[in-house]
């Protein structure tokens, strides 16, 4: 409820700050720039239209997190370990501010229907709906929302969260937990289930 | 494989608009506002895109030769057969349902005194801010490679036919027949470009032409990504790709095109298949409108882009002078925000906000073993340089996962970037 709150209220303050001239305009302005050149990878305002992730949407906490450990070495990456770095703490809070005001974008992926399904039964017997929702669409500001979430990237994200030699955030060392009882296929199946959800 | 990674239904619900950028939106008064942008390219499509959505009410005018455009970035694909020409052939449909002025018409003229635009069909525009972007044209530093000799030895570093007829020389090759491709001085238009495209071209000659070979004949003594391509090809292309360095007589100086001759200081080769990419300068435009230094390049104010020369036309992408920033696609994605950020400031009256600036190069050695090079960029006083600490390579030695999963990021990288282009 707080979060829902702080979200409407970051919207208003979006929207005097659009009507309220030039210097607040361009405080608020800041995030818009600095978060411009993420669309080469992320999309236009975060909404990917390829393998890489979805930004629109998440919560402002869960995207400043993963920017800071990315850039803090606490995160493993194939790229936005060397990206992050270019950012201070007032720069990632005001780009997740950002991402965090942006609608999640509707998208559609074609998945096997059979891989979801059997997707589906792990992500409620292995305990993922706890923190990511029924569906994927995880009612805590810590734990992102994977529905509608790009399969390719949830694979590779989960088989690195398994790898014990790679870095993760403390967070998430439950995940690691539970990932290790995961085949190749269980992970390739719920990866299938987040992308079929809306 | 549970689903195919690249059949996913195009997004319905996230063309996200444009409305919602989130930089101040000039009012309604200022409504009378005239932009011109001459090129559709990486950097010019991303600037009148942007403008359109900084400025609503403004009138954004796009003048562009070609009907279509073909990306640089993937068209190395093309050659090595993973991609068709039509992937990446652009349209300007998307960009002109925003409510830009597409005029596919050649530009003959610029007056800066009169503000205005002439075009070869006719046309005057007149604007208040004029961008442009004409990515690079060749030099003559290889004696015999006129217009002619690019019709047998093809450079291909403009998309399009020439990527066409060198895919088809290749294709028409013999099975043992040597290609060269020549790489060219510093600096020129995506600096790893050379070294992906002998990459895409080894794939197709180990997959279809196996006793052939490729040899890179270049003017420089290193590259761009240099050692993550070497590891690349000793474990993809060894025996398939020959790098031959400047010191090595790599430098070719010459060429014969009618009797298909390439022209070293020591020695002439005959290959079956030349790719001959000559060095580069700013686009033939951006000199005949005045735009260019000493150096054959742009010189602007590296925080809007503003020409150094001539006040109110900026000028992004290769053309530019652009501090640490490299000639890339990305780089002239970048300028093209920071360019309509900064028109859109001065024609608001308020300060712009800093710029920020990213680029990353993917290159793909397979389809499946991706590599990247990546840096943020900070304005300073002595112009655009990387933050420091920041960016960098790919790590050598990753495993085959992590090049996997670069490569799937590479495409998504390009379907993203084109959406953002031309959507």
């Amino acid at each position: 409820m707080h979060h829902k709150l702080s979200r409407i209220l970051a919207a208003s303050v979006l929207g005097s700050a659009l009507l309220s001239g030039a210097t607040t305009a361009s405080a608020d302005a800041t995030g818009a720039m600095v978060s411009n050149p993420c669309a080469g990878c992320h999309g236009i305002e975060g909404a990917s239209q390829g393998q890489a992730p979805v930004i629109a949407g998440l919560s402002q906490m869960y995207l400043a997190s993963t920017m800071k450990a990315y850039r803090d070495g606490q995160r493993y990456a194939t790229i936005m370990d060397r990206i992050a770095k270019g950012y201070t703490d007032a720069q990632i809070d005001a780009m997740s501010g950002h991402f965090a005001n942006i609608g999640w974008p509707t998208n559609n992926q074609t998945v096997d229907a059979d891989q979801a399904a059997k997707g589906q039964k792990l992500h409620t017997s292995s305990g993922c709906a706890g923190c990511h929702g029924a569906t994927g669409v995880s009612m805590m500001p810590n734990a992102p929302r994977l529905a509608g979430q790009y399969a390719g990237f949830l694979e590779q994200q989960m088989h690195d969260y398994k790898d014990a030699a790679k870095a993760i955030p403390p967070g998430a060392m439950v995940m690691r937990s539970m990932l290790a009882a995961m085949s190749d296929e269980d992970i390739a199946a719920l990866a299938a289930f987040y992308a079929s959800q809306k | 494989m549970a689903f195919n990674r690249r059949e996913f239904v195009k997004l319905t619900g996230a063309t996200a608009g444009l409305a919602t950028l989130g930089l101040p939106l000039v009012s309604r008064a200022k409504g009378s506002v005239s932009i011109v942008v001459i090129g559709g390219g990486y950097g010019g499509a991303t600037a009148a895109k942007y403008c359109r959505a900084y400025m609503p009410d403004a009138k954004v005018t796009l003048i562009e030769k070609n009907k279509y455009y073909y990306s640089c970035p993937f068209s190395n694909e093309v050659l090595g057969g993973e991609s068709k020409i039509e992937d990446v052939r652009f349209g300007y449909d998307g960009i002109a349902s925003h409510g830009i002025d597409v005029v596919i018409d050649e530009v003959t003229g610029v007056d800066p005194a009169a503000k205005s635009v002439a075009t070869k069909g006719g046309k005057n525009v007149s604007y208040d801010y004029l961008v442009v972007s004409p990515g690079v044209s060749f030099k003559n530093n290889i004696e015999g490679y006129d217009e002619a000799a690019m019709e047998k030895m093809p450079h291909a570093w403009k998309a399009g036919p020439q990527t066409t007829l060198l895919r088809k020389q290749l294709e028409e090759m013999e099975d043992g027949g040597v290609v060269m491709l020549v790489a060219p001085p510093n600096p020129f238009r995506c600096p790893p470009g050379p070294y992906e495209r002998a990459s895409q071209i080894a794939h197709y000659l180990k997959h279809h032409k196996p006793k052939s070979k490729l040899i890179i004949m270049d003017s420089k003594d290193k590259f761009s990504k240099q050692g993550l391509f070497m590891e690349g090809w000793k474990a993809n292309y060894d025996g398939i790709i020959e790098w031959r360095k400047a010191a090595d007589d790599g430098k070719v100086v010459g060429v014969d095109a009618n009797e298909g001759i390439l022209r070293t200081e020591f020695e002439e080769h005959k290959p079956a298949v030349a790719n001959v990419i000559p060095a580069q300068t700013a686009g033939a435009l951006a000199s005949a409108i005045g735009l260019t230094n000493e150096s054959g390049w742009c010189p602007v104010d590296q925080r809007t882009f503003e020409s150094s020369i001539i006040k109110d036309v900026y000028v992004i992408g290769d053309s530019c002078i652009a501090g640490k920033m490299p000639k890339s696609g990305y780089a002239a994605n970048s300028q093209g925000k920071v360019a309509a950020a900064a028109i859109a400031a001065k024609v608001g009256g308020y300060d712009m906000p800093d710029p920020s600036y990213v680029n990353t190069c993917y290159s793909l050695i397979t389809p499946d073993w991706g590599i990247s090079v990546a840096a943020v960029y900070q304005y300073t006083p002595e112009g655009i340089v990387g933050v420091k600490g920041a960016g960098g390579l790919s790590p050598m030695g990753a495993p085959e996962s992590t090049r996997k999963a670069e490569a799937m990021y590479a495409r998504s990288w390009f379907r993203n970037i084109t959406t953002d282009l031309f959507g």
